[in-house]
Parts: C-alpha cells; sequence; structure tokens
C-alpha cells in the first residue's frame, strides 16, 4: 500500500479538529454585515440552531468516535446515523458560501456520498474548497445579461434526477412517515433473518421518501423566497448572478457548466468540480490484482493481503489524487462574507495574507478509510475461522476421522489456538488504529 | 450519475471517423456502437456491432462493452467481452464513451496474446500468428459485414 502512516494521522487529527471547529462554524454562520436585525433575528436564530443542533449531534459523534469504531452497531443505531446524513445532506438555500451550497446538487445517488460531511462543509466555509454550486446543463457565448439572469433563476437547488424510488423499492409499504416506528410493518411471519433484510429495505424506501420531502420542502421555501417582491437577503443579486456564471468553465468529468474557479487537481492542474471531486476515492478493499489466484475462495487468503490503494488523479493516473481551490478574489459572499443580496463588483477579498495552498486527498474527506479496511479483514478472519471451526468440528463429530485416540484432543487445541489468533489480530487492529 | 445529454449529444454531433454510437430511444444509458476494423489489420473492412452500457455509477464506474459481432481476437472472448485495462482497474472518470470506443478500435490494430481473455486463440495467436491472422480474417469476411 502507497500510504504514509504519517500522512493518515494528520487526517485523523483534522478530522478531529473540525469536528470541534463545527462550534466556531455555528457562530460564524451568522452574516458579517449587520442592519435589519429584528426582522433577521427570527430567521437568524432558526438558522444558529439548526446548525447549533449540528453542532451537539457532531460533538456526541466526535464523542462516539473516541469510543471503539469496531464496535457492532445496533441496526437502530445504524438507521439513526444513516437518517442524520441524508439529513446533513439536505441543501439549503440559506447556507451558501460564495455563491454555492454546502451540499451536493446531486448528480450521483444519495448512497453514493460517503465522504465525511463535517469535513467537506467546513472546508467550504474555510474557502479550501470550492462551493457546491448549482451547475448548467449548458452555456451559451451568445446569452445576453437578461437572459442569464433569468436562466439562473430558473434553477433548483437540488437535481430532480435521482428522486425517482429505485424499482426494488417501489413496492414497498412504508407507512406513517411522521412516526418513526415503522416495526409494525414488518412481517413477523417471518425468519429473524428475513426481517431483519425486511427492515433494512423498508428503511431505506422510508429514507428515500423522506429525503425527497426534505428537499422538496426546502426547495419550496427556496422558490417563494425569489418570488417576493423584496430580494430575500441570503439569495444572490443579479450582479452575483452575472459574476458567478457569466464566466463559468465546464468540468471535464461531468460536462456540467460552473461558476469559476473549480478546484484544481494539484498534479497536473485540471479543473474539477466539487461534487466530482467527492466521488473521487481509494479503492474498495481487494485481493492484489496480478495474483491469478481468482479460483480461491476469499475465505481461504490471508486478510491481511487485503489492500486498498489511494485514488489516483482521473487525468493524469498519478497517485493519491489530491485537489487545491483558490477562493475568489471579487466575492466573499455568504457565510464569513457580504450578503448574497448586497453584493457589488467591488467586493474584493484582501489579498496581502499570502497563504500556503491547502491540499486535499480523497483520504482527507474520508478520515476513517483506514477502519473500513480494518473491518473488512476482520470481517474475513471471522469468516476464515468460522470456516475453520465448521470444519474441525465436522471431524470432531464424524468418528470415522477418530483414527488415532488424542485426536479429540488436538483438534481441541487447534480449535482454541485459531480462537486465540483471532482475538489477537482483533487486538491488534485496535490498537493500530490508535 | 445521471447520463449526461451532453456527453451523447456530443458523440452524436462530432463523431469520431470510423466509430458511431447511438442511444437507444427507450434507454438513454444504453448505446448500439458499430465500429470499423483498422486498415492493415485482419480486421479491415469489418463493420463491428457492439453495445455499451452506462451504469448508474458512470462515469465513477467504467461502461459496460461487449462485442456483438463474433471476432477472432486474443483479448475478446466468445461472448464478446473485452480484456482492456482502461474498462477495469484503469478505469478513470476523465475518460469518455469516445475514448472507450477509440481503445477498443486501437486493441484490434494491436491485439495482445501476452494477457489473453480468449486463451485459445491467444495461444493459437502466440503459436502461429499468420495462420491466426487468417482466421481472423476469414470471420471478419464472414461476421463483419456491412449491414
Amino acid at each position: 500500500m502507497g500510504n504514509v502512516p504519517a500522512k493518515a494521522e494528520q487526517d485523523e487529527e483534522y478530522a478531529n479538529q473540525t469536528r470541534s471547529r463545527r462550534r466556531t462554524i455555528s457562530n460564524a454562520n451568522s452574516f458579517a454585515s449587520s442592519g435589519t436585525a429584528r426582522t433577521r433575528s427570527k430567521r437568524t436564530t432558526s438558522l444558529v440552531d439548526s446548525v447549533l443542533n449540528n453542532t451537539n449531534s457532531a460533538r456526541s459523534r466526535g464523542n462516539s468516535t473516541s469510543e471503539n469504531p469496531y464496535r457492532r452497531r445496533s441496526p437502530k443505531e445504524r438507521e439513526a446515523f444513516k437518517e442524520k446524513r441524508a439529513q446533513d445532506l439536505v441543501v439549503r438555500f440559506n447556507e451558501t458560501v460564495d455563491g454555492g451550497y454546502l451540499s451536493p446538487f446531486g448528480c450521483y445517488t444519495l448512497d453514493k456520498l460517503d465522504y465525511d460531511i463535517d469535513i467537506v462543509k467546513t472546508l467550504i466555509i474555510e474557502r479550501k474548497l470550492a462551493p457546491f454550486y448549482i451547475p448548467l446543463q449548458d452555456f451559451n457565448q451568445t446569452w445576453s445579461d437578461d437572459e442569464i439572469v433569468k436562466i439562473v433563476d430558473g434553477l433548483p437547488l437540488h437535481s430532480s434526477n435521482n428522486v425517482e424510488i429505485p424499482d426494488e423499492l417501489e413496492d414497498l409499504s412504508i407507512g406513517d412517515l411522521s412516526n418513526p416506528n415503522f416495526d409494525y410493518l414488518i412481517d413477523k411471519k417471518l425468519s429473524k433473518k428475513d426481517q431483519s433484510r425486511q427492515r433494512s429495505k423498508i428503511f431505506k424506501a422510508r429514507l428515500y421518501q423522506k429525503r425527497i420531502i426534505w428537499q422538496e420542502t426546502e426547495n419550496e421555501v427556496f422558490l417563494e423566497k425569489k418570488l417576493e417582491e423584496q430580494l430575500n437577503k441570503y439569495l444572490p443579486n443579479d450582479a452575483l448572478k452575472l459574476n458567478l456564471y457569466k464566466n463559468g468553465t465546464e468540468c471535464p468529468i461531468c460536462f456540467l457548466y460552473f461558476p469559476k474557479p473549480m478546484n484544481y487537481s494539484k498534479c497536473c492542474q485540471q479543473p474539477i468540480c466539487t461534487e466530482c471531486f467527492v466521488q473521487i476515492k481509494r479503492s474498495a478493499p481487494h485481493f492484489p490484482h496480478d495474483e491469478n489466484v481468482e479460483d480461491v475462495d476469499d475465505v481461504d487468503k490471508d486478510p491481511n493481503l487485503l489492500i486498498s490503494e489511494p485514488s489516483n488523479c482521473p487525468y493524469c493516473a498519478t497517485p493519491d489524487f489530491a485537489v487545491i481551490y483558490n477562493q475568489p478574489n471579487d466575492r466573499k459572499v455568504g457565510i464569513n462574507g457580504i450578503l448574497p443580496s448586497q453584493y457589488t463588483l467591488d467586493n474584493k477579498v484582501s489579498t496581502d495574507t499570502v497563504t500556503e495552498p491547502f491540499v486535499i486527498t480523497s483520504d482527507f474527506i474520508r478520515p476513517d478509510w483506514k477502519i473500513k479496511l480494518n473491518k473488512d479483514r476482520l470481517k474475513l478472519q471471522r469468516r476464515s475461522a468460522n470456516a475453520t471451526a465448521i470444519h474441525l468440528s465436522n471431524q470432531l463429530v464424524d468418528p470415522s476421522h477418530n483414527s488415532a485416540t488424542n485426536t479429540r484432543t488436538e483438534l481441541e487445541d487447534r480449535l482454541v489456538e485459531e480462537a486465540i489468533k483471532l482475538s489477537l489480530e482483533e487486538d491488534n487492529a485496535k490498537s493500530e488504529n490508535k | 450519475m445521471h447520463n449526461n445529454p451532453q456527453e451523447t449529444e456530443r458523440l452524436i454531433s462530432d463523431p469520431v471517423p470510423g466509430i458511431t454510437a447511438e442511444p437507444h430511444d427507450d434507454n438513454l444509458r444504453y448505446f448500439k456502437v458499430s465500429i470499423e476494423g483498422p486498415e492493415q489489420s485482419p480486421y479491415e473492412k469489418g463493420i463491428f456491432q457492439l453495445e455499451l452500457y452506462l451504469p448508474d455509477d458512470y462515469p465513477m464506474e467504467a461502461p459496460k462493452v461487449r462485442f456483438l459481432t463474433k471476432i477472432y481476437h486474443p483479448n475478446i472472448d466468445r461472448l464478446g467481452r473485452i480484456c482492456l485495462d482502461i474498462l477495469k482497474t484503469n478505469w478513470s472518470p476523465a475518460l469518455q464513451i469516445r475514448t472507450v470506443l477509440l481503445s477498443v478500435q486501437a486493441l484490434l490494430a494491436s491485439p495482445n496474446p501476452n494477457d489473453p481473455l480468449a486463451n485459445d486463440v491467444a495461444e493459437d495467436w502466440i503459436k502461429n500468428e499468420e495462420g491466426a491472422k487468417n482466421t481472423a480474417r476469414e470471420w471478419t469476411l464472414l461476421y463483419a459485414k456491412k449491414e
């Protein structure tokens, strides 16, 4: 594996810092400019509340990271975790940074979004990663300013392409979504295994539906605000819309048109939108390809050989893909900036402090990659230990194998050895993680 | 990823010489592809039909490509499956349908019997290259006819 441990530790450290920094963000989340404080106070409170809620859960999650990450979570815990993630991925129109947002537009499906949400949001707010912009399908150089403004006004907060319910979930009865308990939907006549299978399917379908409702609700508010006579302070004015979309560029991966500046690959300076960047990750744990041992069952392979290579640059294949982002110098709006509705062309960002570029790798936004790899190794170890145990106990039961008198004790010894080996390995994995 | 109409549109408006790719009417992820056999290869003058499918995760995952026309080639098996690195481990999201099809065409121009998918063909190719090429020519005449 081409991974430098020191780097991983550094990334983990950032991840932990991010969690505590969430609190700072919540304070910074109120916009810099003041005025009309009274009318705004209500909104700000709700915004701050929502961010504070995030902070609380981030804090509690921060605590939970100090506990054993290998602990098996109950189905309910896992469900709560997934639901929280889906909620955090809703695009909110008032959580805006330089004309973009903190969550993706939705070119890729929800279950493909496995990055650390807190880290990415923090990076965007700190202007170290381009925000998630709403893309245009196409851009025509001949469009007039009026046309551009009209087109931008028609953009939704989130793509509607990925909201169709997948076929396998379509005919499922999902019950009352406002009731968090859906045990009554589960067929108790099924075997335990089938019940839990049914449960996870129904949960998935419910979450799918809930997510659509959450995003739709946000979209509706966004639309309503757009139609209001007085420009909502979180919405961009025409000058900002033009600044964003008039001189945009295309992401070479998704072919969509985005405001500039984009993130750039560190190795070959090619642009990439944030939505595509967060999709790029190291390979899923697998056995080395070059070994011609495909007929061998995975159970019979050494789990420690399981590897996961860091991602390569999609453009030039340089290992350890990383991006750099230089924040725009003619607009600092939204969180930690001026109100998007008050943007003027002379909103220059002071560039007296030349900061070193902040390099972000795919591992950086997924600090748990190593835990995932270890979990896969452990799973395989458990499977192979089970296979050995079954094999050995078969030998114990089958008297035809009992040729020698001391076989039984020998086998028992081997079983114990196997068990010790397994707990040792599990222990090692844990301490390695610490 | 939702199939981006932009890529399809450009594929049609700015086609690669010798290659056509048209999306299916009912399923925009499914493409009917034809590739002309490269000149000076045993596949010259043949028109090969292929199917290309964009999985849900495209472009993070490689498109699935398969020959429909029978072909005698060490890196293409009886089912039309293609052994090409960029379709597997070396896939990059910056590659496109266009580059994939160009690579398939290049594979026809330079077969690689040392990394075979069809073992019997590869063996034939290594032992008796001229004979294998003749078989490939025969198959091209027989199966890869213009429609």
